[in-house]
């Protein structure tokens, strides 16, 4: 174990905490932006530390084939080779794997695909998943796991859970810089209640340093979404760290941070950046409509960022689809309004006044009071009173 | 602005110092100006523009082509100028119309009413009270006028045309002068 995660203040499921890690100490809730190949589209490291990120991650996958991770591990690792003094995740590649290519087999040895580089067959097991993540010298590795869409059905479910239990024990064993770099496992099991409760027990059992929670994000709908995170949050360890894989939009951090997670990633953020659309307290903000070209106002008037203090709607819908420097400037906001978000929930935690700030986020997002049902009913689990918000 | 003369050399090649009234130091010369698209220099953004070396990095120039389809010079000037809707205080901006890159002279179909440029939105005619507006709107602290730009293989009658036109609207430029 190479993190010590001390938990400051709490509301009901929700909880605020220090997470230390070998190069860097977080503050949880928190939000990590998407490294891909090594970095963030659109900002320097520089940056990113101006807008208080903590944890980047890195994709393995595209690593692995970029520059390598033989070469990362020669020249001292991904935060030597990024310049990233701060904390580093990287996840296994499977998802990647099965995602990007069509033809990928999972087999109980690990998953076969074809290499995008030269069409060969490539096998991708635990073990070497585990290696490559040791060459890469992130602070947090992820067990590479089974990954099964929510949206299917049937015993393919079943399988990929009790294979993602059997692949986590092979992943451990392959781990050589336990010292170093956290190995989080991963719960699968889909939308069943139960397979997710024997995974997430046999999770416990390995006495994981942490935890994530995997096979959401990707198209299933809300209300089941929060249900399997609810279910899992309250069964996982209090005294170690929570990470929902792939979330997400501002409004499930929220609800998820309420229902007791703790890290986040996703593309989001800087993917809707590069199609002009920026993430304010009310929603989004589309800087492409017509509507933009004469507004002299910042993206948000009660955002602080470097962006929102220099620039007006008009100038960046000039630049948007146009300019790199519109995806830039874009891409700066948007990270500046998930780590704010962190923040916000982190320290709202800290002081005691967490439902008022969920109440005051649901009311500028939904200030018609039509707060979504799912929303309604997770909020009711976190045990936190949202009636002042909601019209119905 | 100011310019003087610091140094000569026994050629023609002179050392000089330009202040501008945007820029808290002066600026040596011969100096680089950084070329810009839509007032930023590609891929730099004001925060990272600062760890460039300094006042040697503050000469920036730009087209105000580059604002052919928005924002408008109203609009341009409700916010300020170019360095107030850039970010960009305490820099030196240099307008000309065209650039090497995007903002082509088009000397083809320039006319006697107004100069000719291949733009990213299309082949644009600008006639010196427009350029004019748009340099009010802006504010740079230094610009060029519009000219009747011909390349150096233009026949002695193109060559001649051009040098009429760009007297001309030198004395319609100035007359519009903020």
């Amino acid at each position: 174990m190479a993190l010590r995660f001390e938990v400051l203040g709490r509301f009901n499921r929700a909880r605020a905490a220090q997470l230390t890690l070998p190069h860097f100490a977080c503050q949880t809730p928190l939000f990590m932006p998407v490294g891909t190949q090594g970095t963030i589209k659109g900002l320097t490291t520089d940056q990113l530390e101006e807008i208080g990120c903590q944890i980047i991650l890195g994709n393995t996958y595209h690593l692995a084939l970029r520059p390598t991770s033989e070469l990362i591990d020669e020249l001292g690792g991904l935060h030597k080779f990024m310049n990233w003094p701060r904390a580093l995740l990287t996840d296994s590649g499977g998802f990647q794997m099965v995602s990007l290519l069509h033809l990928a087999d999972i087999t109980e040895k690990g998953v076969t695909f074809q290499s995008p580089v030269d069409g060969k067959p490539m096998l991708l097991t635990p073990e070497e998943s585990i290696q490559i993540q040791n060459r890469i010298g992130a602070d947090i590795i992820m067990a590479l796991d089974d990954v099964v869409r929510t949206t299917i059905t049937g015993p393919r479910i079943e399988e990929a859970m009790y294979r993602t239990l059997r692949w986590v024990d092979r992943c451990i064993a392959a781990h050589k810089r336990p010292h170093e770099q956290n190995l989080f496992g991963i719960v699968q099991g889909g939308l069943d209640p139960v397979l997710r409760d024997i995974c997430v027990r046999g999770l416990v059992d390995r006495n994981l340093p942490g935890y994530a929670i995997g096979g959401l994000a990707g198209g299933e709908d809300k209300d089941s979404f929060w249900r399997v995170v609810a279910q899992c949050t309250a069964a996982l360890p209090e005294d170690k760290p929570r990470y929902v894989m792939g979330v997400g939009y501002p409004l499930d951090i929220v609800v998820c941070s309420a229902l007791g997670a703790d890290m986040y990633d996703c593309v989001y953020p800087t993917r809707t950046a590069r199609f002009g659309t920026a993430l304010v307290p009310e929603g989004v903000l589309k800087l492409k409509h017509n509507a933009m070209v004469n507004d002299t106002r910042p993206i948000d008037p009660t955002c602080a960022c470097m962006v929102c203090k220099n620039y007006t709607r008009a100038y960046i819908h000039c630049l948007v689809t146009k300019d790199a420097m519109g995806s830039q400037l874009l891409s700066y906001h948007n990270l500046y309004y998930m780590l704010q978000l962190s923040r916000n929930l982190h320290s709202s935690i800290v002081e005691g006044r967490f439902p008022e700030f969920v109440c005051d986020f649901l009311q500028k997002m939904f200030p018609k009071g039509d707060v979504p049902e799912w929303v309604c009913n997770a909020m009711d689990v976190a045990g936190i009173d949202i009636s002042s918000c909601c019209s119905s | 602005m100011k310019f003087a003369v610091k140094a000569l050399s026994s050629g023609k090649a002179r050392a000089g110092v330009v202040h501008l009234g945007s820029c808290p130091s002066p600026i040596e010369t011969p100096c680089l100006l950084l070329s810009t698209r839509k007032g930023l220099p590609i891929f730099i953004s004001p925060d990272l523009l600062s760890s460039l070396p300094s006042p040697d990095s503050n000469l920036l120039q730009f087209s105000p082509l580059h604002f052919s389809e928005g924002p408008s010079p109203k609009t341009i000037s409700s916010i300020g100028g170019l360095h107030q809707m850039v970010g960009l205080h305490e820099y030196g901006f240099a307008a000309v119309a065209r650039d090497s890159i995007q903002c082509l002279p088009e000397c083809g179909s320039t006319n006697k009413t107004g100069a000719s440029f291949e733009t990213p939105c299309g082949r644009r005619l600008i006639k010196p009270v427009e350029y004019m507006e748009m340099i009010t709107s802006m504010k740079p602290n230094l610009w060029a006028t519009l000219a009747d730009e011909v390349p150096a293989w233009a026949n002695n009658k193109r060559n001649k045309t051009s040098v009429d036109r760009t007297v001309k609207w030198l004395d319609e430029c100035i007359a519009r002068s903020p």
